[in-house]
């Protein structure tokens, strides 16, 4: 039996300090309790959305198949297309239904190509889908606007492009990035026209995205980099480096050549690799006049250059560097002296001067 | 000196316990706020990547895994086969034999088919020389793989000796029975590629413990929660320390640790500020701090990042006797590391480095067991004296005692809202029923390792790292 | 009432039941699987005529199903792979490793009907 009225007045007893840790101690009691219960809620919930997230999908993918083997023979729509879509149109207010539809829509089109893609992409418009996307687009939240849209680029919805392209100087980073994927998806090299004036960065990693959408085309018509290559903007020069190494732009061979006098070392670097594939023998001999100029990061990417494109007159400037003090050059110059003067090379074992050429010597003599 | 005097040195040592206790709460109650938004941020972000992309590219970077092995034999067939089986397109892995007294390099050698090859190492960085030599495979299918079998240096040793054969632009360090998720490079690597404004040298990921959790063929198949109660217990304070600490510390660009089990370099940078010190044990820790000093002192811009998703799974240590000794030594580390740099504690010229993180961790990481041992014996002795006012003690005692289970349940809560890992019917009940008990189970051994670690620093130096019991991983969920 | 057996393994479910709806209409009887592993279970038990296998898959991958079949089992089965676009090096491998015919993603449904119907015949 337990005397409340004692227990209160015992508390109000307390000193004033003492009193008010206990109410914090009791507040935080509380919120523990509340938390926990919270906690409890979302575990449960989350196991629910699971399992129904199991259960539409199914659904769905059924309903999609359905649709897209119900066609009938004059290319309209048939009535057991038209039940289908009534019955997504039904589902779509509720925001996990529409995303689950969409990401069923979206995981088939992916893998099928022509005429089914077509009719996925004819049951986005249908339902009603790409109203919800396009209305995400006027939405505040920048999150919720790159979402939209991604989605938007995933359906290839061109007619959008008027929406999405205001967003292409949008400041969050995500939306710009998502707008320009969605450019290049839809509208391939023409669409990196936003490379003209792009005065923000863009990094490695949009650059690799950008270049794996551009590879899925077959047509590999590309367009004039030339303009990129003397942009201001650094990370626009290194990507306009890469398109020209992939699709092999030896119009452009002039333009390197001025680059390798550029200010930005990483693009001297990149465009010495470049040249490399390109044959661009041309560069060698302005490379090799400014050799001791060079910082260790370009004179090692020149042998690399001079690995693969060594004739016999580059044999006096190969020895000059055999006693390079950096390794991996070290090792190249000696590797291509093999290739260019075998005699030369095993008369280096000769040499008495200098004592690490014996190891490097035996492993380029037996690979 | 007479009592007056006395009295108020104590009123002052209590008050500045009050302080450092007050100060610490506050400071995990900011850090879970900022990692609180830091997390949502990430997730915003995340909603939109396709790391499928830069799966295929060629032109992705190319990245090292090093892992050092040193009498693994039990499964360093099934670990390599796990690191082999990561879907990153421009990777190597180089696996480097300590040492070994067993089978390890043998069993390798077997399964995939290696053979001794001519090998001139660039010695960047001082190592210990080769023993056996370099392999490489036979089988066109494992050409990613090459093993290093060198004499023992300990793991920064082996560690330096993969940034002197790598070529690759990163190297992921990573411990060799640490399971890799298949996309766990590609997630990783995203922070170098993405960040615009500053270099990122190094990006960590975060363990999670794999004991108890089914896994075949090098692959996560099912999470589950472990009975054991102390590797239960880590698992909380594991996710405490990566949801509600290090995301927040990632966000100030104050990360001091990068977990030693998982982590990817710049490799320049590594090697050009000379690789791991092989004479601490903390060297996952100290490599960090002197590649950020080393930036400090350029003035380039850099960032450590971080990656919440769960990457790596690694085993915990599931008996208190091995989990005392690894306690110990990251206390040990800790203090070599603040020890050997402490030029940059309160130094302005560190900017925040020197101004936040270094105190931060000095102050509440490094001497925090020392206080709460303090603190303790004091209390002790004021009971001894009868001194002790209860109606105080025992209020604030359950005011600690509230916050800690608050701290874990709102790291829970954290969990649930981001990777949902423990996905199992009643695995709620228990994690909350953990957050009770958890500062009874594992915090006094964390305090017991730690002064133990102090004393061993100061006094025996000739601890090193101890040997963990290989149990590997189970096959049933336990 | 000979009906041939088509094993697919495809982690891709909306695409597993397409092509499975598509190919019974055809008439052929269809063992789905959503794995390699499961892929290797339903062929060493249900003896198929036709494989059809996507190369990138969890746990077990494709270009090991085809190992499997090959070299473990030694069957003849024909075997067509998927693969996503940019995988030549995966789809050469699966083709040294004895893989028949392969259909880059994305495909028509149709020209795979066609070339199943040929491996068949």
């Amino acid at each position: 039996m337990i005397d409340y009225q004692y227990l209160i007045d015992y508390f109000e007893e307390f000193p004033f300090l003492v009193q008010l840790v206990w109410r914090i101690s009791g507040v935080l009691f509380l919120a523990i309790v509340l938390l926990t219960i919270y906690l409890k809620a979302i575990r449960y919930k989350l196991r629910k959305k699971e399992n129904e997230h199991v259960t539409f999908k199914k659904e769905y993918e059924a309903l999609l198949v359905e649709y897209l083997y119900a066609e009938s023979e004059d290319e309209q729509v048939s009535t057991e297309q038209q039940s289908i879509i009534l019955k997504l149109k039904n589902h779509l207010p509720i925001k996990y239904k529409r995303k689950m539809i969409i990401s069923v829509l979206y995981n088939l089109m992916n893998e099928v190509s022509g005429e089914m893609a077509e009719s996925i992409k004819t049951l986005y418009y249908k339902t009603g889908l790409i109203d919800y996307a396009l209305k995400r687009l006027k939405n505040k939240n920048w999150y919720v606007i790159a979402k939209g849209i991604g989605e938007l680029r995933r359906f290839k919805i061109e007619e959008a492009h008027g929406a999405v392209i205001k967003f292409i100087k949008h400041p969050k980073n995500e939306v710009r990035k998502e707008t320009q994927l969605y450019l290049v998806n839809l509208f391939r090299f023409e669409g990196l026209s936003f490379l003209d004036d792009l005065e923000t960065p863009l990094s490695e990693w949009a650059q690799l995205q950008l270049l794996e959408v551009l590879q899925k085309f077959d047509d590999q018509q590309i367009c004039d980099i030339k303009p990129w290559l003397k942009s201001n903007n650094n990370t626009v020069v290194l990507f306009a480096l890469k398109l020209a190494q992939i699709y092999n732009q030896f119009e452009v061979k002039d333009i390197l050549i001025d680059l390798l006098s550029h200010k930005e070392k990483e693009i001297r670097i990149c465009v010495i690799e470049v040249l490399t594939n390109m044959y661009g023998i041309e560069a060698k001999e302005i490379l090799k006049t400014n050799f001791n100029e060079l910082s260790i990061e370009e004179q090692l990417s020149f042998f690399g250059l001079l690995e693969n494109l060594v004739v016999p007159s580059d044999e006096p400037f190969i020895e000059k560097h055999i006693f390079h003090k950096n390794f991996e050059i070290q090792l190249l110059a000696l590797k291509i002296l093999k290739t260019i003067n075998i005699d030369k090379f095993m008369g280096l074992d000769k040499l008495p001067s200098n004592k690490e050429v014996p190891e490097m010597f035996n492993l380029v003599n037996n690979v | 000196m007479d009592t007056s005097t006395v009295n108020l040195i104590l009123k002052t040592l209590h008050y500045l316990f009050f302080i450092y206790a007050f100060s610490a709460i506050l400071s995990y109650i900011i850090l879970s706020i900022i990692s609180g938004k830091e997390t949502i941020n990430y997730l915003k972000k995340k909603s939109f990547v396709n790391y499928k992309d830069i799966l295929s590219s060629t032109m992705s970077p190319s990245i090292t895994i090093i892992a050092p092995a040193y009498n693994e034999s039990l499964n360093v067939v099934e670990n390599v086969r796990s690191l082999l089986s990561n879907h990153y397109v421009n990777y190597d892995v180089i696996i480097v034999n300590d040492g070994s007294k067993d089978d390890s390099l043998e069993k390798l050698i077997e399964a995939y088919d290696l053979e001794k090859i001519d090998y001139i190492i660039n010695e960047k960085i001082k190592t210990q020389p080769i023993r056996s030599g370099v392999f490489k495979s036979k089988n066109p299918a494992f050409e990613k793989l090459m093993v290093v079998d060198k004499e023992n240096g300990g793991k920064a040793d082996a560690l330096n000796m993969g940034l002197n054969i790598s070529t690759s632009k990163y190297v992921a360090c990573i411990d060799v029975d640490c399971l890799l998720i298949e996309d766990a490079l590609q997630k990783m690597i995203k922070p170098f590629l993405d960040v615009t404004n500053a270099q990122v040298i190094a990006t960590g990921g975060v363990i999670r413990i794999a004991n108890s959790c089914v896994i075949k063929g090098g692959k996560l198949i099912d999470v589950n929660l472990p009975n054991n109660l102390l590797i239960q217990s880590q698992i909380l304070e594991y996710l405490r320390a990566f949801l509600l600490g290090r995301m927040a510390w990632s966000r100030l660009n104050g990360l001091l640790v990068i977990s030693g089990a998982f982590g990817i370099f710049d490799k320049k940078i590594a090697i050009d500020v000379g690789g791991y010190d092989t004479n601490t044990v903390g060297e996952d820790m100290e490599i960090i701090v002197r590649m950020r000093r080393y930036m400090e002192e350029q003035g380039r811009k850099y960032r450590v990042t971080y990656i919440p998703d769960p990457l790596c799974w690694t085993e915990a240590p599931d008996n208190y006797k091995i989990f005392i000794s690894q306690r110990n030594r990251w206390t040990r580390g800790t203090i070599e590391t603040l020890r050997k740099h402490r030029k940059i504690g309160f130094n302005p010229k560190y900017g925040s480095f020197g101004l936040l993180s270094y105190p931060y961790w000095l102050i509440f990481e490094r001497l925090a067991p020392i206080i709460e041992v303090v603190g303790i014996l004091y209390f002790v002795v004021l009971i001894v004296l009868r001194e002790v006012r209860w109606e105080y003690a025992f209020t604030f005692i359950v005011l600690a005692y509230l916050f800690s289970v608050l701290f874990s349940i709102v790291a829970l809560y954290s969990e649930e809202l981001t990777f949902h890992q423990y996905k199992k019917k009643g695995t709620g009940y228990k994690l909350v029923l953990l957050s009770a008990l958890e500062p009874f189970v594992l915090h006094p051994f964390i305090l017991y390792a730690a002064i133990r670690g102090n004393i061993d620093y100061y006094f025996n130096k000739n601890k090193k790292w101890g040997e963990m019991k290989r149990k590997g991983f189970t096959t049933e969920g336990a | 009432m000979n009906k041939h057996k088509i094993v697919i393994a495809e982690d891709n479910s909306t695409l597993s039941l397409l092509l499975k709806f598509r190919l019974e209409k055809e008439g052929y009887e269809l063992l789905m699987a959503v794995d390699g592993k499961e892929a290797i279970e339903l062929i060493e038990n249900g003896n198929p005529d036709l494989i059809i296998t996507d190369i990138m898959m969890p746990f077990v991958s494709g270009l090991e199903v085809i190992s499997h079949v090959r070299n473990k089992l030694e069957l003849e089965i024909p075997i067509i792979v998927f693969s996503a676009a940019g995988q030549e090096e995966m789809v050469l491998k699966a083709f040294s490793l004895g893989a028949n015919d392969f259909m880059g993603k994305p495909f028509s449904p149709n020209e795979l009907v066609i070339r199943v119907k040929r491996l068949l015949s």
